[in-house]
């Protein structure tokens, strides 16, 4: 089975930066593991995540609602694709989109992508300073990735 | 109408707004489209090297980087007063061309596509490219995916890694080009050429071959007569790397062409109390309002405004299509907002053509890609067009390099002034007292920005994921009549 470990985000947006963190971290705990640090959406997103078998995306979410900082671990499915008609979406078609289209056309695309996401609080300055919750939370991001990946090896249903 | 005034602070919520404001008869007294910007950015950059910026400002925004690392590496180049050896051009060039077949591929095929081939008011689950490959045949998906692998490929063999360049540095760049790459990448280019045609055929098809559609598209609705403005050649012909700014009026008539240096001569911005951004527009011209013809300062820039800037496209193929596109619509300029999608396709061939240009051209695989910059830095402009529009950076430093100020005027900031007014008439012209307001009708409204293909630099990768975007619609009394909101 080939995973991915992928820490999205802007690593010069505030807390937009913190998918990175996180993966660089679990990087250097688990050195064999395939881990990338992506600025990517949509398309471009599904496009590197042909000819894997599963993966893990870490990144921040601003829904809004929620404490700064929480961790959330759920799978692909649960986020909603909100640009599926691209009403919504100006530049980019959503990555369930993607993944729909790159199915189509026969790309080999991982069947169980996890999300983890932290909530984050300032992702509209050009900042390479984490809020203090969101710092705070790197580890606990790290141990759902670590303990994602554990459930891999393991295969424990979810 | 009661006068309602938005406070920009209470509508940083991340969304991007469109609000539409009826009177007491129920017709559309006014529209404001809002989105929200990104701060702080020079503070960001001031105090940093200047060389640094080729990197940073790819990492604005997610959707055109190379345009940023291409302008930050032109402005990084005046700063030090260096020319980069003619070898180096061609190359930072070869991949600019990359970056763009696989932009305009995206945007004609994912985003701008969708409203004629599904057609405005198909259901919003259909109208996108799923729907497209649905309805067009599953191949054509095939071709799309692999237009973007060319591109990305382009990109990385040039820019060291995907999407997020890093070899172009003040003076030129610091990867070559092997011959075996270079046969790869004329390959790939070829492949190019075909499919840009193929696209063009199926616009010719599905849109000019539909009278419902020509009629969209040649209709008033979707209409402005403005200044345009686009980079040029020294024959005037089509270019997004290198050149002088052509400034157009709505006639067609050149006013006159800008160096970099010469913008602050050429462009002024207008703050409004409603929003955040500037809207720039011709200084020689002047602010006359929200409102187009020859005595207004608005301009756009955008792939339609390249061509009604230029004389021509520098490659045949891209020229004949030039040709064919002001003799269907009845000359030059042409006005009509829904042509540039047209117009991008055109470019699209443009791009292949030159990709296949460059990679047949002898100097391509020369060693001489760097001028060692040798004088005191200072101050420097770079201009690029994006594929939204023309993209200044500006860069004062010290003596030793570090900067001391940034200024930007990105793509889609020129297009904010005309994208308003765009909104505005489709939904004075759409939406009446005794209209019903469905989807069909607000994806009609929204067609009109879509056209200009913005790009939000606010559209971070937090989740959700992209930037989503509200319709608002209230009454006389300031009342939401019917918002809707997808994203949030």
């Amino acid at each position: 089975m080939k995973s991915l470990i992928i820490g999205l985000g802007n690593p010069i947006l505030g807390d937009d930066g913190v998918g990175w963190r996180v993966a660089e971290a679990v990087r250097g705990l688990q050195p064999s593991l395939e881990v990338e640090c992506l600025s990517l959406g949509g398309l471009s997103l599904m496009e590197r995540l042909v000819g894997y078998d599963r993966a893990i995306i870490v990144d921040a979410m601003h829904t809004g609602h929620g404490r700064t900082g929480t961790v959330t671990t759920f799978p692909l499915s649960e986020l909603p694709d909100r640009s599926a008609g691209h009403t919504t979406a100006v530049h980019d078609v959503s990555l369930p989109t993607a993944l729909s289209l790159g199915r189509q056309m026969g790309a080999q695309l991982p069947e169980e992508i996890t999300i983890v996401g932290i909530e984050a609080e300032r992702v509209y300055d050009f900042s390479e300073e984490l809020s203090t919750a969101v710092q705070e939370a790197i580890p606990v991001a790290v141990t759902a990735v670590l303990q994602e990946i554990e459930k891999w090896i393991h295969g424990l249903d979810r | 109408m009661t006068r309602i005034t938005i406070d920009p602070i209470t509508r940083l919520e991340g969304h991007g707004k469109i609000e539409i404001f009826l009177d007491e008869a129920g017709d559309v007294a006014n529209t404001y489209f809002q989105i929200p910007e990104l701060r702080g950015f020079e503070r960001f950059c001031v105090g940093r090297p200047v060389e640094e910026m080729p990197l940073l400002t790819n990492r604005i925004c997610g959707v055109c980087p190379e345009a940023h690392h291409m302008a930050a590496a032109k402005a990084a180049d005046a700063v030090y007063g260096v020319e980069p050896p003619s070898a180096a051009k061609k190359l930072r060039e070869l991949l600019y061309m990359g970056f763009y077949f696989t932009d305009h591929t995206t945007h004609f095929y994912a985003l701008g596509g969708p409203d004629f081939v599904m057609g405005p008011d198909a259901p919003v689950a259909e109208r996108n490219i799923l729907g497209v490959i649905h309805k067009v045949g599953l191949e054509i998906g095939g071709k799309v995916i692999q237009a973007r692998k060319y591109g990305h490929t382009i990109v990385e063999m040039l820019g060291g890694r995907k999407v997020h360049p890093c070899t172009s540095i003040p003076g030129g760049v610091t990867k070559g080009l092997t011959e075996a790459e270079r046969v790869e990448i004329e390959q790939m280019g070829r492949w190019g050429i075909a499919f840009a045609q193929f696209s063009l055929q199926l616009f010719s098809d599905i849109v000019l071959g539909n009278p419902v559609y020509l009629d969209l598209i040649l209709g008033d609705i979707y209409t402005h007569r403005t200044h345009y403005i686009g980079l040029v050649d020294a024959q005037n012909r089509v270019n997004f790397y290198d050149g002088r700014v052509s400034v157009v009026d709505p006639d067609g008539k050149r006013l006159g062409k800008y160096g970099p240096d010469e913008y602050n001569d050429w462009i002024a911005e207008r703050v409004e109390p409603w929003t955040y951004l500037k809207f720039p527009y011709l200084k020689k011209v002047g602010w006359k309002g929200f409102t187009d013809g020859k005595e207004s300062g608005i301009y756009m820039a955008t792939p339609l405004s390249r061509l009604n800037a230029a004389d021509g496209m520098a490659t045949p193929l891209a020229q004949e299509q030039y040709q064919k596109f002001y003799e269907t619509l009845g000359g030059k300029p042409v006005h009509q907002r829904l042509a540039t999608h047209w117009a991008r396709l055109i470019e699209l061939l443009y791009a292949a053509e030159r990709l296949v240009e460059l990679a047949t051209d002898e100097e391509i695989t020369s060693p001489h890609i760097h001028t060692v910059p040798t004088k005191t830095p200072t101050e420097g402009v770079g201009i690029v067009e994006a594929p939204r529009g023309t993209l200044t950076h500006h860069y004062w430093t010290d003596e030793r390099g570090i900067l001391t100020k940034v200024n930007l005027i990105v793509g889609t900031t020129n297009n904010y002034a005309p994208i308003s007014m765009s909104i505005k008439k489709a939904a004075q012209s759409l939406i009446h007292k005794d209209t019903e307001v469905n989807e069909g009708l607000l994806n009609m409204v929204e067609m009109a920005f879509r056209a200009y293909d913005p790009c939000f630099g606010c559209a971070t990768h937090s989740l959700p994921g992209q930037m989503p975007l509200e319709v608002a619609i209230r009454d006389a009394a300031g009342e939401p009549v019917r918002v809707l909101r997808q994203h949030c």
